[in-house]
């Protein structure tokens, strides 16, 4: 019996379902041979209510999203948070600075009672998630290593090292020496170093490591001609729902 | 046994009986072999002291004989003779067990004393080592003779560049982003040869940041074959620290162990190497004696204005002379103006040793518990740049992946680092160096004192790569060393070149075993039996491991749970934690697994021969004990008296419930085991295993107890024998590490200086005493 | 008393989240609703008090698919407001990647969203048995698209490259030549495909109204040039404010727009209709094979619009990369300038026109917002549209109706999560 995989999206750009497409032709046989993908709205009409292996895309904005996902983690067994957005929140947080009212009625002027926002969220913040594939675009290879390890029933090895490794790995001069500036040092690889690689630097989208260093990091880039309000301003991208669980 | 005894095993009638000659001479019973078959036949019916043994032998090598012998009788000490030496044979010979090594002809009297040496220290107690043996006897090669040098223009150098692009790849030095880089060459005007330091280090061409060392079709009969590539490559301008980081990966790849994928890629490797003749503010490689070489290059480049000396290094260096380019001899004041080029480079370094590098490794011994180590790594960030961009760093850890039809994939490995948070990190969750200041001084004692005393090389070469790519500015072992400074003297070892060398391309590369029979322990524990599918025997001594392997899942190590004695088969006793022992859990009887090894030094059998044995298993201790206590069974008249204690957390947790039974019942062993909590049924002892210590007598002047079980259950046992008067030498121990490549190279298991899997896994208190992260 | 009631929640095969209502009685319509109901993104809270370097790659999230769209809207405002001049080798490099931006987003619309309608299942997978040729060559269409942004942008879905000023990293030129080759072949496949469509019978309904895209005299354009109108001639970027027109209406977290009619239609047909005769020949003629003559005023002609567009793209990418190859690329200076400053940036999305309008001040922080998104355009279109269509369709049985109705919505390729979420806004 092949394992049923479902996609949902919440709130995103959706480009990281997109990308789980970017497959050969033999690719995707493949995995359509290994799992039977029931649902995936952006693709396919049909849908279905019973799957085990739930991806879940976009962060958490709205009331009405939480018991949706609630649901969602009550039928499935395995959840993966699947892109920035629902595994550390995402660009989606830059809002979480305004106050919700005012942010509402700025968009929305007096129709704003017709919106519910919440400040934005990752999934974990809402349901138990049991694996996460990160990255605001996750790679095709990260999604597919995950979807491989749980059909071999293995843990999947993503690195708990920072993207430096990654980079040096790449024989990429290192940005700090080449007048920029890079969160590398304190945020998770498995990326490959991309950013830096096309020649430019670490926004953090993957997410910090799991212990990182940041008073260190904080120092160095400040060492490197960053005020204190900037070097926030820099993590805050990708990564408020950490700065403000700290 | 028999005082004085040695046996003579060679095929050549003339060498056979020299030796049997004076050996009689000097008054020894001797006796002589053929063959390897007929040694082993006499050493069956009779006991010897020394054995004196040809490798080349028809039948029976003299590695399989020597293999023999070690199962049957090992404390037989072994002298190893040979016509033909080679690194590879000697390093295994060695792992073996063999004395010393001599190259024939034989004198008789090196002979001679050789076999008094050994037979002497056979006569005495067991020897008390407190410092853990780690270098294998260096085998003999030959070391190269003086370089002759010549001038060569340049443009004679770009067409010798021009034709060896014709004939393999060619890498080199240019420049990038106002930095410099190693990258291909497209034209001979891309190379900067008068460059200061490169961003990595040209060691990423022979272990590249990632590599596949096997390919696997995973399935009930999983197929295997090793990956072995390396096409011809040139790498030129590579300056005298890099050129001795690669003699050190030399050492250490292709000696112990010889590793295929790195010896075919060194094998295919020209260097031309270039003095650095405008060092990096931050090099200080003159301290670390690596400003200059003599050895380790095809061709060496000096720019000597002009034009350019170019020394020859090897052979192949001077064939692609020979072949691509015009020289000349130098004239006197070319000679000279080399000197002063290099005198001038020396005069520009900015940084130095404020103490002889002799006298690190001694001073990092005594500095262990410096407050430094937990100061200075306050910042660290555990970014892994230092040692990615170190050339002297070659840990590494290996992942199994698959491609999505879940059939075919690849064993890869890739870079890895002590610094970085989970490298000493086991499945069960446990991390041996899970604060940063222990990585910290990891790192730099690697550096500074463990790659010396392993290897005979010096393990930093001064480049200061890591001090440019270390954002939190601590990363140089110069001032860690600097700061810590004091006097000592330490041995450098002779420099060699490593030549021919034959490697085994299975190294990494599994035997497929079948399951024979599944038992069931307890719910979350299982006995496999094995059986290799080349009917082989597993030739291991107890207390050794094996790697095991589930193609597309990975590999992990488990110790062996029965005794070599018992013939065909081999047991492994596995508790379910991780992904591996998770897929084994879920095996058939009739699938085959991967199995590597054995590996490690197996428990100390020549040292427990004649003693009383005390044996103390907790909870999953009793797995890889319960092969030593087979043995002993097995051999039982070799050994005195024989206690095991047994403590399992609860009844429903004891193990092997069968052989508890029998060992209970016996008269050749004493048994007592005891469970911290006990259940309504159980009548038997309640309490920790320490309780059942003080109950046993034992004569501490006879006795050695061997203590296998979780960490924190050897404190209190140690305590508890060393109350009951045992000396530290006569206390065992069997640790644990994370391990993956099992033959000394991946780095995982390092305790302190010492790898788990090679020195280990089994210890004596006396050594451990010495090992700071041990316990 | 015959009631038809089409409640469609949550359109499957379009980008984003929308409902359809329609309640019926006795061939009176009672309700008849194209909800938006995406979640407020919020874009301006995100772009509030961004350093500008950070800015592209904010704008970038806003869409999944049409990043490259937004990034390059976003640098040419940014570059507007600081008074930058790209250089000729970056506008040929941003139009490259441009192409690649708009062959991938219709692929996946023409193929992997649409067509399934057309062959009547509901997603590509089960075309994978029936017609795997046709799904490998959709798939290999889109991982070339795919590649040609990564070759020069690092990455097509949120692109790392480009940057105000020009490129961080060239592309290499042997890669280029190398894509060129994969380039030819795609030509192949896009005859294919025009083929395949010949052959698919296309519903006939007609509703004229007001069309707007860029329009550049030297080409057909995606990221240049001034609104034209169908009604109302040309207009200048700055004028945008008048064209649009947003206004919220209560079931819809999108706003609305309209110019000289009820509404107006942006996107692949609206271009067609009004730069057609710049296409490239080849796109012409797919064109003319597929029976698209301008002014074409069916909206479900718009999937055959984006296929000649497709076509197009990629014998302009041919024709940059052989410019490139001829002239050689070399490194240039990328220093910016920051002042203060308005600028705004207007591309084609692959859904149609696209506007970023941003202020910084003179640190280089961005200050004020606004964008308006291509298919926030279209919603009003697409209500009147069904306005229009529903009356015509009213006898049929229910499960056409609702069929119909989601084909009309998938037709115009909607962007939803993109539209749900900006308006003008400033920063004390």
């Amino acid at each position: 019996m092949k394992p049923k995989v479902a996609f949902f999206d919440f709130t995103g750009c959706e480009g990281c379902q997109l990308d789980a497409l970017n497959l050969e032709g033999e690719e995707l046989l493949d995995l359509l041979n290994a799992v039977d993908i029931v649902n995936f709205r952006e693709v396919k009409t049909e849908r279905e209510d019973s799957y085990d292996i739930a991806f879940v895309e976009g962060s958490i904005t709205r009331e009405s999203e939480i018991p949706r996902l609630q649901k969602i983690r009550n039928q499935a067994k395995v959840v993966v948070a699947l892109g920035a957005c629902a595994c550390i929140g995402g660009i989606n947080c830059l809002k979480n600075h305004l106050p919700m009212e005012d942010a509402l009625r700025i968009v929305y002027g007096e129709d704003a009672k017709y919106y519910d926002t919440i400040p934005a969220r990752p999934a974990d913040a809402v349901i138990p998630v049991d694996y996460h594939v990160r990255g605001c675009p996750p790679t095709t290879a990260e999604l597919l290593k995950v979807i491989k390890a749980l059909l071999l029933g293995k843990k999947p090895d993503i690195p708990s090292y920072p993207v430096c490794v990654e980079c040096k790995m790449a024989g990429n001069v290192c940005v700090f020496e080449r007048g920029m500036t890079c969160l590398g040092p304190v945020i998770r690889a498995g990326c490959g170093a991309i950013c830096v690689t096309s020649g430019w630097h670490c926004w953090g989208c993957r997410g910090l490591v799991e212990d990182p260093n940041v008073d260190s990091e904080k120092d160095i880039l400040q060492k490197y001609g960053l005020t204190v309000e900037q070097v926030v301003e820099k993590f805050k991208i990708f990564n408020t729902y950490a700065e403000v669980t700290k | 046994m028999q005082e004085n005894s040695v046996l003579i095993v060679d095929d050549e009638p003339i060498v056979r009986e020299s030796i049997r000659d004076w050996l009689k001479d000097a008054g020894y019973q001797v006796a002589t072999a053929e063959t390897g078959e007929e040694a082993l036949e006499m050493v069956e019916k009779q006991d010897f002291s020394v054995m004196v043994l040809d490798l080349r032998l028809p039948g029976k090598t003299g590695i399989t004989v020597l293999k023999e012998v070690k199962t049957q009788r090992p404390w037989i000490k072994s002298i190893i003779i040979t016509a033909y030496p080679s690194a590879e044979t000697t390093a295994e010979a060695t792992k073996l067990g063999a004395i010393d090594y001599l190259i024939k002809p034989v004198a008789p009297d090196d002979l001679e004393r050789l076999v008094r040496e050994t037979l002497s220290a056979v006569g005495r107690e067991p020897t008390v080592t407190t410092e853990v043996e780690i270098r294998p006897k260096p085998p003999v090669v030959e070391v190269v003779e003086v370089k002759k040098a010549f001038v060569i223009t340049k443009d004679s150098l770009k067409s010798m560049v021009e034709g060896l692009a014709k004939e393999r790849e060619v890498v080199g030095v240019k420049s990038r982003h106002g930095k410099y880089v190693y990258d291909r060459i497209a034209s001979f005007e891309e190379l900067c040869l008068d460059y200061d330091v490169t961003v990595m280090s040209p060691t990423k061409y022979l272990l590249p940041a990632k590599e596949t060392l096997l390919r696997f079709k995973i399935g009930d009969e999983p197929e295997v074959e090793p990956v072995i590539e390396a096409s011809p490559r040139a790498i030129i301008g590579v300056h005298p620290y890099d050129i001795k980081a690669i003699e050190l990966l030399d050492e250490a790849f292709m000696t112990t162990n010889p590793d295929p994928n790195y010896i075919a890629r060194r094998q295919n490797t020209i260097i031309i190497g270039a003095d650095c003749l405008n060092p990096s503010p931050k090099s200080f490689a003159p301290s670390m004696g690596t400003y200059l070489t003599e050895t380790g290059f095809d061709l060496l480049l000096t720019n000597i204005g002009a034009d350019y000396m170019i020394t020859v290094g090897s052979e192949k260096g001077a064939d692609l002379l020979a072949k691509y380019a015009q020289v000349r001899e130098p004239s006197g004041d070319e000679v000279a103006k080399q000197k002063a080029v290099r005198d001038e480079a020396l005069a520009k370094y900015e940084l130095s040793l404020n103490v002889p590098r002799e006298r690190l490794p001694k001073l990092l011994e005594e500095s262990y518990d410096d407050p430094y180590w937990e100061s200075r790594s306050e910042t660290c960030l555990s970014c892994g740049s230092c040692v990615m961009v170190c050339p002297t760093c070659f840990c590494f850890d290996v992942q199994d992946e698959v491609v999505l039809n879940l059939k075919d994939g690849e064993r890869l490995r890739q870079w890895d680092g002590c610094v970085l948070v989970d490298f000493a990190k086991v499945a069960t969750g446990e991390n041996f160096r899970h604060d940063k200041a222990s990585r910290f001084r990891h790192r730099i004692y690697r550096k500074g004192k463990y790659i010396l005393e392993r290897y005979g090389k010096v393990g930093c070469v001064g480049c200061g790569r890591c001090a440019t790519a270390c954002l939190a500015e601590i990363a140089s072992p110069l001032e860690a060393f600097n700061a810590i400074a004091e006097s000592v003297q330490a041995k450098e070892a002779a420099m060699r070149t490593i030549r021919e060398v034959k490697p085994e391309t299975e190294l990494y590369a599994p035997r497929l075993a079948e399951v024979v029979k599944i038992d069931e322990l307890t719910p979350n524990e299982k006995v496999f039996e094995f059986r290799f599918k080349d009917g082989k025997e597993l030739g291991h001594r107890p207390g050794q491991f094996v790697e095991v392997s589930i193609m597309g899942t990975g590999e992990s190590p488990i110790s062996v749970s029965s005794s070599p004695t018992k013939d065909g088969t081999f047991q492994l006793a596995v508790r379910n934690v991780g992904n591996v022992t998770n897929a084994l859990h879920a095996l058939e009887r009739g699938a085959m697994v991967g199995i590597r090894g054995p590996f490690g030094n197996g428990f100390p059998l020549e040292a427990l021969d004649g003693r009383d044995v005390l044996l103390i298993a907790g909870g999953i201790g009793l797995f890889p004990l319960r092969s030593l206590v087979q043995y002993i069974l097995d051999r039982r008249s070799s050994f005195g008296k024989v206690i095991l204690l047994f403590g399992a957390r609860s009844p429903a947790e004891r193990l092997f419930l069968d052989e508890l039974d029998l060992w209970s019942r016996s008269p050749e062993i004493e048994f007592q085991e005891t469970v911290d909590k006990g259940d309504e049924s159980w009548k038997g002892n309640v309490g920790v295993i320490t309780t059942l210590i003080p109950k046993v007598d034992i004569d501490p002047g006879k006795t050695m107890a061997v203590v296998v079980g979780p960490p924190i259950m050897y404190r209190f046992v140690i305590g508890e024998l060393k109350k009951k008067g045992l000396a530290d030498e006569n206390i065992i121990l069997s640790l644990e590490r994370r391990m993956k490549c099992g033959v000394g190279k991946c780095g995982h298991c390092q305790i302190n200086g010492v790898y788990v899997c090679q020195e280990g896994p089994v210890f004596t208190l006396a050594q451990l005493r010495n090992l700071r992260e041990a316990v | 008393m015959k009631q038809v009631n089409v409640n469609v929640h949550q359109v499957t095969r379009v980008e984003g989240h929308g409902n359809i209502v329609l309640n019926a009685k006795d061939g009176k319509i009672e309700e008849l609703r194209w909800e938006v109901t995406e979640s407020p993104r919020l874009f301006e809270a995100m772009f509030r008090g961004r350093y500008y370097e950070d800015v592209p790659h904010i704008a970038s999230r806003i869409c999944g698919i049409c990043c490259i769209a937004h990034t390059t809207a976003s640098i040419q405002a940014t570059e507007a407001a600081f008074g930058i001049q790209p250089s000729e080798q970056t506008l040929l490099l941003r139009r490259l990647l441009y192409d690649a931006e708009i062959l991938e987003s219709h692929i996946l619309h023409i193929l992997f969203l649409a067509a399934p309608d057309f062959l009547g299942v509901g997603s590509v997978f089960p075309l994978v048995e029936t017609h795997k040729d046709v799904v490998v060559m959709a798939l290999r269409l889109k991982k070339l698209a795919y590649n040609l942004a990564e070759l020069i942008a690092g990455r097509k879905t949120h692109p790392i490259s480009c940057i105000v000023g020009g490129f961080a990293k060239l592309p290499d030129l042997g890669e280029l030549k190398a894509i060129r080759g994969r380039l030819e072949n795609a030509l192949v496949d896009l005859d294919t495909t025009v083929e395949l469509f010949r052959t698919l019978s296309i519903p006939d309904f007609n509703r004229e109204t007001e069309y707007i895209a860029l329009k550049d005299p030297k080409e057909y354009t995606f990221i240049s040039g001034e609104i034209a109108s169908t009604d109302a001639g040309i207009a200048p970027l700055s004028n945008y404010l008048e064209v649009t027109n947003e206004f919220c209406v209560p079931h819809s977290t999108a706003k609305y727009t309209k110019n000289k009619r009820d509404s107006y239609m942006v996107g692949a047909l609206a271009r067609f209709n009004i730069n057609h005769e710049q296409l490239l020949p080849r796109a012409t003629r797919a064109a003319k094979e597929l029976g698209l003559n301008a002014p074409c005023h069916n909206p479900f002609m718009i999937t055959t619009a984006q296929i000649v567009e497709s076509v197009h793209v990629v014998q302009d990418s041919l024709n940059i990369i052989d410019q490139i190859l001829a002239r050689g690329l070399a490194e240039e200076d990328n220093t910016v300038k920051v002042r203060a400053g308005r600028g705004i940036g207007a591309v084609e999305a692959p859904r149609g026109i696209l506007f970023h309008d941003y202020t910084y001040d003179d640190n280089g922080v961005l200050t004020k917002a606004n964008c308006i998104i291509p298919t926030n355009q279209n919603h009003n279109n697409i209500q009147k549209d069904m306005e229009g269509l529903v009356p015509l369709i009213l006898s049929q049985p229910e499960d056409e109706i609702r069929h119909t109705l989601e084909m009309l919505v998938r037709a115009y390729d909607p962007c939803i999560s993109c539209s749900a979420h900006l308006l003008k806004v400033t920063f004390k």
